[in-house]
């Protein structure tokens, strides 16, 4: 039987309504007799409890994630699963995906990150490929559903794949999130955010821009956004709102290298030129102070290196400049694979153990394979979390991939993308 | 064992199964021999056995008497403690990374969650019940959400106990040691928690025979009763019991699940070996020794015999077998006998180790059929990896 709080006190009160007098102890112990002898007398004659509860998820369960890959773990690269809850079709050449964990787990991750996406063609080949999140978390940092999205490249097998084929109910094999060109939004922050987008970069800047907006009531965001056409703007119209909800603190300039009749804003290429009138025009508008001003860019390659050309050649400190890179995979050079298996002896937490790649096998995967808790995240060389020193033997690498060339000259290597092509050492920092 | 059905057959069904219940509590109360051990068993015995302390629905305080014993000069006194202080920090790992994105499908006959043949579906049918393909699913994952459940509350009792074993210590390097066992415990109620709340969605009651074990070194305020109980004989009952689920499960979560918990189980073993052994054979004066030794036979006992899912009885059968005939069926089947099988393996050779198996309390085990696990390895000299390689 039930016994639930109220019955009890009922029960005291009855026995001359003089619970109130006793001492709290002997409420308690008499509750406990009252109890017992009940539970008794049920076992002959009453209904017992139910010998099962039916449980549910419980908040601790809902709202347990991690944040990022937690070094330790040791189940191997194994993905997780998210349904496709909605298709948008943004421009005819690209799509929104968005994303919830079928479990109702939420999502956490930090404005810019990307997830890494697995694409099984219907040959069997698995693509991996990175996408950024264009959507805002909640004020925790985690969300219901995010939503990433794709833009068609030509003759790309992945982005196509998802632009054509990824239906409502589908479920994406994905990695991550990971990255480090982010913006945690910061309530009591007064800055500047200056974003230079160009075509399919505008994703984690929209994610960017729509979390400052939210979360952010100091600070301001400038949005330089490059297209060819008008009819190539991703979110155009969710832009042009979030222009007039935010007329005071938001400022959208297009630049159209092919534009429309009519169209008044700034034409041609994101260049160094272009990039250095648009900013003249931030500047004379709202200023760029350098102590309060951080600068976002990401986009195509050129257009990456002309504004990095023209942030500096303004004075702009290289610290305040953040670059995403994400090089398209038919540009990217896939060394020839080692045909044999070698040695690798991988140093991690003072620990040294000696692992064999099988030919082909990754640094990373050969380091799992022995239980090895290698901390990675993106697995396509986009990250940086897999870095390890190469403190002897040869590996080769896919290129290009986001070390800088200060940690190449230093000896670190991407475990995620690297091969040992001779017997070699390497230390997990 | 008296089968009471016999006298009792003419009352309701309820009322047979109650008193079938109560003749059982006395049985096992009446085979202990040594009155030290009935004082220490006998009024956690009444607690869970008659008044089913553990099911009235509310929270149960168990008073606990023991000291805490503190050291302010911090000795290194124990290198096998420090050396397993140390292996269990690089031990560590996080509930949020095993696979929950799996999904979990309870009656998916495809990946079963136990083997059909775990409990015999034949003994049942020659009691004149006959269950059909989906029922005996339902069957098969009832057994299995029941052993989840009571893994479950035995490792809340694992959480509390050892916080207060690491509090009653006497070695400085044990204390070190016990603080990640803390944290092991409680890793290992989020899981089994996580497990049952999202993905079978059901959560049994505690079993009776448990709740006597465990109130039992909750309230003994000797700690080194609370370590025997705790890290010899509850953690011996846990690793067979998730050895054998994780043999026999086909679920991929559960069985990686079962796979982190069993290698942080070795180390709590060998830690609780390594405390008692020099203690036992050292320090104890031969009647202390003796009414730990019996009071360790009588456990081994009660975990032998007494796990009978009554509360699955209670669930599926009652009115429709009596509860000696569930129980009959229960301790015959396959997955219970493999259980067995897998517990005293490990903890015949412990027990030895640390000196509870002289040849005075021999004899009793031979009559119960338990002296053939005698010459096995001793958990100081397990790995984890040997317990898991023994499993394939």
């Amino acid at each position: 039987m039930e016994l639930d709080k109220a019955t009890i006190q009922a029960e005291t009160r009855k026995s001359g309504g003089a619970a109130d007098l006793l001492p709290a102890r002997i409420v308690v112990r008499l509750e406990a007799l009252v109890r017992d002898v009940r539970t008794v007398l049920n076992d002959f004659t009453g209904a017992r409890p139910a010998p099962y509860a039916v449980r549910k998820p419980l908040a601790r369960h809902l709202l347990a994630f991690t944040t990022s890959p937690s070094p330790t773990s040791s189940a191997g690269i194994t993905p997780r699963r998210l349904r496709v809850t909605r298709v948008v079709r943004e421009t005819a050449d690209a799509v929104s995906l968005s994303l919830t964990d079928p479990e109702g787990r939420r999502i956490a991750f930090v404005p810019g990150q990307f997830f890494t996406v697995l694409v099984t063609l219907a040959s069997g080949e698995i693509l991996r490929r990175a996408y950024s999140i264009s959507s805002l978390p909640d004020e925790d940092g985690a969300a219901a559903e995010v939503t990433i999205t794709i833009k068609r490249m030509p003759g790309g097998r992945a982005s196509n794949h998802l632009n054509e084929r990824v239906a409502e109910g589908d479920v994406l094999d994905v990695l991550g999130p990971s990255g480090s060109f982010t913006a945690a939004p910061d309530p009591a922050a007064r800055r500047h955010l200056v974003l230079i987008a160009g075509g399919s970069g505008i994703t984690p800047l929209a994610s960017i821009t729509r979390t400052t907006l939210a979360r952010e009531p100091e600070s301001r965001v400038s949005l330089v956004y490059g297209n060819r056409g008008e009819a190539d703007i991703i979110f155009r119209e969710a832009l042009a709102s979030l222009v007039e909800t935010h007329a005071d603190r938001f400022t959208l300039r297009h630049v159209l290298s092919e534009p429309p009749a009519g169209f008044t804003g700034r034409t041609g290429l994101l260049d160094h030129d272009n990039v250095t009138r648009e900013l003249d025009v931030l500047a004379a508008a709202s200023g760029l102070d350098a102590g309060a001003t951080d600068y976002y860019v990401c986009g195509p390659e050129p257009m990456m290196i002309a504004a990095r050309e023209a942030l500096l050649a303004r004075g702009v400190a290289p610290a305040r400049i953040h670059e995403e890179r994400f090089s398209a995979p038919a540009r990217r050079t896939t060394p020839a694979l080692p045909t044999s298996s070698a040695p690798i002896e991988i140093r991690l937490r003072g620990r040294t153990k000696t692992v064999t790649a099988a030919p082909g096998q990754t640094l990373l995967e050969a380091g799992l394979a022995a239980s090895l808790p290698m901390p990675f995240s993106c697995t396509m060389g986009g990250c940086g979390v897999c870095k390890i020193k190469l403190l002897s033997g040869d590996v080769t690498s896919e290129e290009p991939n986001c070390l800088q060339e200060e940690e190449k000259n230093q000896g670190f290597v991407l475990a995620c993308v690297s091969r040992a092509a001779a017997p070699c050492t390497v230390e997990v920092p | 064992m008296f089968d009471t059905s016999r006298l009792t057959r003419f009352l309701p069904p309820r009322m047979q199964s109650q008193i079938d219940a109560y003749f059982e509590a006395f049985e096992v109360l009446l085979s202990v021999k040594d009155p030290k051990v009935l004082g220490a068993l006998g009024p956690s015995g009444v607690r869970g056995l008659l008044l089913h302390r553990g099911k009235q629905g509310t929270p149960t305080d168990m008073p606990a008497t023991h000291a805490a014993h503190f050291d302010w000069t911090y000795p290194s006194d124990q290198p096998e403690m420090a050396d397993l202080y140390r292996r269990a920090k690089l031990g560590q790992w996080n509930g949020d990374d095993l696979p929950w994105n799996t999904s979990v499908d309870p009656l998916d006959p495809e990946i079963p969650l136990i083997p059909e043949e775990f409990l015999s579906f034949e003994d049942i049918e020659e009691l004149g019940i006959k269950l059909d393909a989906l029922e005996r699913r339902k069957l098969s994952y009832s057994m299995c959400a029941w052993m989840l459940s009571q893994f479950l509350h035995g490792e809340q009792g694992a959480l509390f106990a050892a916080a207060q074993v690491t509090e009653a210590v006497q070695f400085f390097d044990g204390k070190l040691y016990g603080a990640t066992q803390v944290m092991d415990e409680g890793r290992h109620v989020e899981v089994f928690n996580r497990y049952l709340d999202t993905k079978l969605e059901k959560l049994y009651q505690i079993n009776d025979n448990l709740f006597v074990i465990i109130d039992s070194l909750m309230t003994d305020g000797r700690w080194d009763m609370k370590f025997l109980g705790m890290q010899i004989m509850v953690e011996g009952l846990a690793l067979g019991a998730f050895s054998t689920l994780y043999k026999q499960t086909k679920e991929p979560l559960l069985k990686e699940l079962l796979k982190m918990i069993i290698q942080d189980e070795a180390r709590h073993v060998h830690y609780g070996v390594c405390a008692l052994r020099e203690h036992f054979t050292k320090h104890l004066t031969e009647r202390e020794r003796q009414e730990r030794e019996d009071w360790a036979f009588e456990v081994a006992l009660l975990m032998r015999n007494r796990f009978a899912a009554y509360e699955v009885y209670e669930e599926w059968f009652e009115g429709r077998m009596t509860r000696a005939d569930w129980r009959n069926v229960v301790y015959r089947s396959q997955g219970m006998e493999e259980f067995r099988t897998v517990m005293f393996s490990r903890l015949v050779p412990n027990l030895r180790e640390i000196g509870l198996l002289s040849p005075r309390i021999m004899p009793r085990y031979e009559e119960v059929g338990l002296m053939r696990y005698f010459g096995g390895l001793a958990a100081d000299q397990l790995t984890a990896e040997k317990l898991l390689s023994d499993l394939h």
